[in-house]
């Protein structure tokens, strides 16, 4: 019954195939075969995920004898059901939102391409399928960005996108041909087994594969998921259809996260590879943070807090809490959908009514109305530091006794213990009738969360790890030494609190009309606000090489 | 194998400046069958007489046809015209042929690799008659907006391109892992880098042509449905030989 697995794919291609022949004669009812099909492609999804749930191996299924295969596991069937289930919500989205469009049935067309190139990533039991899904899911792209044929704007930007997957796509070949090389076998579960029987394999230069390649497939993540560096192309795609822009943060921009699971028994062998997935992360959440809060263009910052987030599902992968970032990327990619196909009716009711809500949260955060009234700084500090650390330890504890004893597990806890923190510190100075009942509220909600958060992720540990092994050595891989370790902590602690003192600082003295900013703060928010001039020097290089082109062109007459 | 030898194969399977005789030849043939049979005939001949003289390629030969085609691939950035830029993507694509001659290469294996290069660029000879007939040229940014006023045809421009520029699961992509094996980690990351810019100024290529509002001759005709089948079919045809045969799925 899992062969139907071969099938996944297929349905969208042939939905693809039909609106060809039919577009002239259907017209706008060839949305229908679209619909239809990426129904029943969420259905097989469901079918197959239900059998894996219910206890099925995971199986190879071949069509051809060197490559062609499609893998049955918990990781492919899981991913299959939010693609799927994305798809078609954007499907049905489409029909309406894209009616009078120019181009409707090559939307739907691509978008059926789309689907089924995303789904063969996901299930792709070799390389050869990997790459060629991984290769056009940023070619499809690149025309569903570009759907409005007239504008030359949307042209410019799709490139953007285009042109960096297609540099996350040579590192990924590259990595391919390696452990071609190594293995003479295209096939991940034989790759996998190899080198769980030799690790220590070496590869060109005398480098060690599995670093070499955890290094290459993570570079090929950063290009899909907007790491620092190579990020430019992401708050820039906005031009756009809605569905399509859905699409891609809601699916398409988690590939990266997806494709370092893939290859987790490779990065079980691995020193630095998590270390250095770990830095990059961690770089692009605060730069992608940072960007997100300076942009005045409602679109842009959305972009740019994908960019946050995707950062923070690749650190999560580099601290080696591997299904953690499954479950960000699940839970980012259905909020991150909602939020785009929602903003046309969000607009739509702000025409009519701004809608804003005179409670006290918005009195104080938007109106900046702080209570006249305080309570003792020094009970509400200790609420603020303390709870977030009692109820994730309480969480953790419950959940799983030994988190103590990963790394990982706590650097995330000091992320989480930051967040609360900052979330109650907001409430200090609340205007409330009853600042007590809203304190309350605020550490309940944030005791649900966490316990949802710590729950589910555990439930993913379980289905896509069945072997326990794994997620151990996966997290001993993203160990370091106890000094290295704990000097980071110091590290970060000493930064966040010192920016915490900093803010409350500025926050007071501009309260009181004592500040103006300063020239290197001016200089600061013009380096952010230029996002770090990063999009020009790439512009700047690129002009060049052009003229280079052109000189050498003119230079041997055109020959 | 002597230096004269070296002259003689690297027109053929292009060194530069020699690779300059056959886009000059390329440009002076107008007649598409001339230009397709020289598409398909050039590199096969270079391989033939590679093979008959039987040496050793030294490095450095190696590294200068690998220099040939990021040459090549970087002046293809710029191209306007499609005739020129078929010529030149030919040019890149062939130097790269040198690589599995240099680690030694059974003529049918390489062979194969080669006209998985050339098929698709015939295609594109096509095209571009096809382009002429319509516009009198096939100069990309002149002629832009074809995606309103030509849909078929552009349709098939661009499944043309991905194909020329080695876009899976079209035979160039099979042709040039096959490549890939065989090279060194240098010429490795060289051939990457050479793939990407081929990406580069197909996309630039095809922002050129179809993108835009649509052309202010409303009298163009679109190509008409047997030739769009007909090409559709060559797609599929090169698709299915592409996976099959180079691509080796059996």
């Amino acid at each position: 019954m899992d062969r139907l697995i071969l099938l996944l794919p297929a349905l969208p291609l042939v939905s693809a195939l039909l609106i060809h022949l039919t577009a002239t004669t259907l017209r706008q009812r060839v949305a229908r075969i679209s619909q239809v099909a990426s129904l029943l492609t969420f259905l097989l999804a469901a079918t197959l995920l239900g059998l894996s749930l219910s206890g099925d191996a995971p199986a190879l299924h071949r069509v051809g004898s060197h490559w062609g295969s499609l893998l049955f596991d918990p990781l492919s069937v899981l991913m299959a059901v939010v693609i799927s289930g994305i798809s078609y919500i954007v499907h049905v989205y489409s029909i309406r939102y894209m009616a009078e469009e120019p181009g409707y049935a090559r939307f739907f067309i691509l978008l059926d391409l789309m689907t089924a190139a995303l789904l063969l990533m996901v299930a792709a039991g070799d390389l050869i399928m990997l790459l060629l899904a991984w290769h056009v899911i940023g070619v499809v792209l690149y025309f569903l960005l570009g759907q409005d044929t007239r504008s030359h704007t949307a042209y410019r930007y799709a490139f953007w996108t285009f042109f960096t997957y297609r540099i996350g796509d040579l590192p990924l070949v590259l990595a391919a041909v390696l452990l071609y090389q190594a293995f003479g076998t295209w096939s991940l579960p034989e790759i996998f087994a190899h080198i769980d029987a030799t690790p220590g394999v070496t590869t060109l230069l005398g480098l060690p594969l599995t670093e070499t390649v955890g290094l290459l497939v993570a570079l090929a993540a950063f290009a899909r998921s907007a790491q620092f560096l190579l990020h430019t192309w992401l708050p820039y795609t906005m031009e756009g259809p809605t569905p399509v822009s859905a699409l891609m943060h809601a699916g398409i921009v988690n590939a990266g996260g997806f494709i370092i699971n893939r290859f987790a028994p490779v990065y079980i062998h691995t020193d630095d590879a998590l270390h250095w997935i770990f830095l990059v992360g961690l770089v692009t959440s605060i730069i992608g943070s940072v960007l997100m809060l300076t942009q005045n263009d409602i679109k842009k910052s959305l972009g740019y807090s994908t960019m946050g987030q995707m950062g923070f599902m690749i650190m999560e992968c580099g601290v080696g809490a591997f299904s953690l970032a499954i479950y960000h990327l699940i839970a980012h990619g259905l909020f991150k959908g909602t939020l785009f196909l929602g903003a046309g009716s969000v607009i739509n009711e702000a025409r009519r009514s701004d809608n804003v809500p005179k409670d006290d949260l918005y009195t104080f955060i938007v109106e900046r109305q702080p209570a006249r009234h305080r309570q003792p700084w020094l009970l509400m500090a200790a609420i603020t530091l303390a709870v977030p650390v009692v109820v994730f330890a309480l969480v953790h504890w419950l959940v799983a006794g030994d988190f103590f004893q990963k790394q990982g597990a706590i650097v995330l806890l000091f992320f989480g213990w930051v967040t609360g923190a900052q979330l109650l510190f907001s409430t200090y100075r609340m205007r409330t009738q009853n600042l007590w009942r809203t304190v309350s509220m605020i550490v309940f909600s944030f005791t649900i969360v966490v316990v949802g958060y710590t729950l589910i992720s555990h439930v993913f540990d379980l289905f896509l790890y069945p072997d326990r092994d794994m997620p151990l050595r996966l997290y001993a891989a993203a160990g370091v030494d106890l000094a290295w370790f704990l000097t980071f902590m110091i590290l970060v602690t000493a930064v966040i609190v010192l920016g915490w003192l900093l803010t409350y600082y500025s926050d007071r003295r501009q309260r009181y009309g004592k500040t103006r900013p300063g020239h290197h703060w001016m200089n600061f928010y013009a380096l952010v606000s230029r996002e770090f001039y990063i999009a020009d020097i790439y512009s700047w290089l690129t002009r060049g090489l052009l003229r280079l082109a052109g000189r050498l062109n003119v230079w041997l007459r055109w020959v | 194998m002597a230096a004269w030898s070296y002259l003689v194969v690297g027109l053929f399977l292009p060194l530069f400046p020699l690779s300059m005789v056959f886009n000059l030849l390329f440009a002076r043939v107008s007649q598409p069958l001339a230009r397709a049979v020289l598409l398909l005939a050039w590199p096969l001949t270079g391989l033939g007489l590679l093979h008959k003289l039987g040496a050793d390629v030294p490095d450095p030969v190696l590294n200068w046809a690998l220099a040939t085609s990021a040459l090549y691939a970087v002046r293809l950035l710029v191209l306007r015209e499609l005739g020129t830029w078929t010529g030149f993507l030919a040019t890149s694509l062939w130097a790269l042929l040198w690589i599995p001659a240099h680690e030694g290469f059974e003529l049918a294996d390489i062979a194969l690799d080669a006209l998985g290069f050339s098929a698709p660029l015939v295609l594109l000879v096509l095209i571009t008659v096809l382009l002429n007939r319509r516009l009198g040229g096939a100069y990309a940014g002149i002629s832009g907006g074809l995606a309103a006023s030509l849909p078929r045809l552009s349709v098939g421009l661009i499944i043309c391109l991905l194909a020329a520029v080695a876009t899976p699961p079209f035979p160039g992509f099979f042709s040039l892992l096959s490549v890939l094996m065989l090279a060194s980690p240098v010429n490795m990351v060289g051939l990457l880098v050479v793939w990407l810019l081929w990406s580069w100024a197909a996309a630039r290529l095809i922002q050129g042509f179809v993108v835009g509002a649509r052309a202010a001759d409303s009298s163009l005709q679109d190509i008409s449905r047997p030739v769009s089948w007909g090409l559709a079919m060559a797609f599929t045809a090169l698709l299915v030989t592409g996976v099959l045969l180079t691509g080796d799925l059996l």
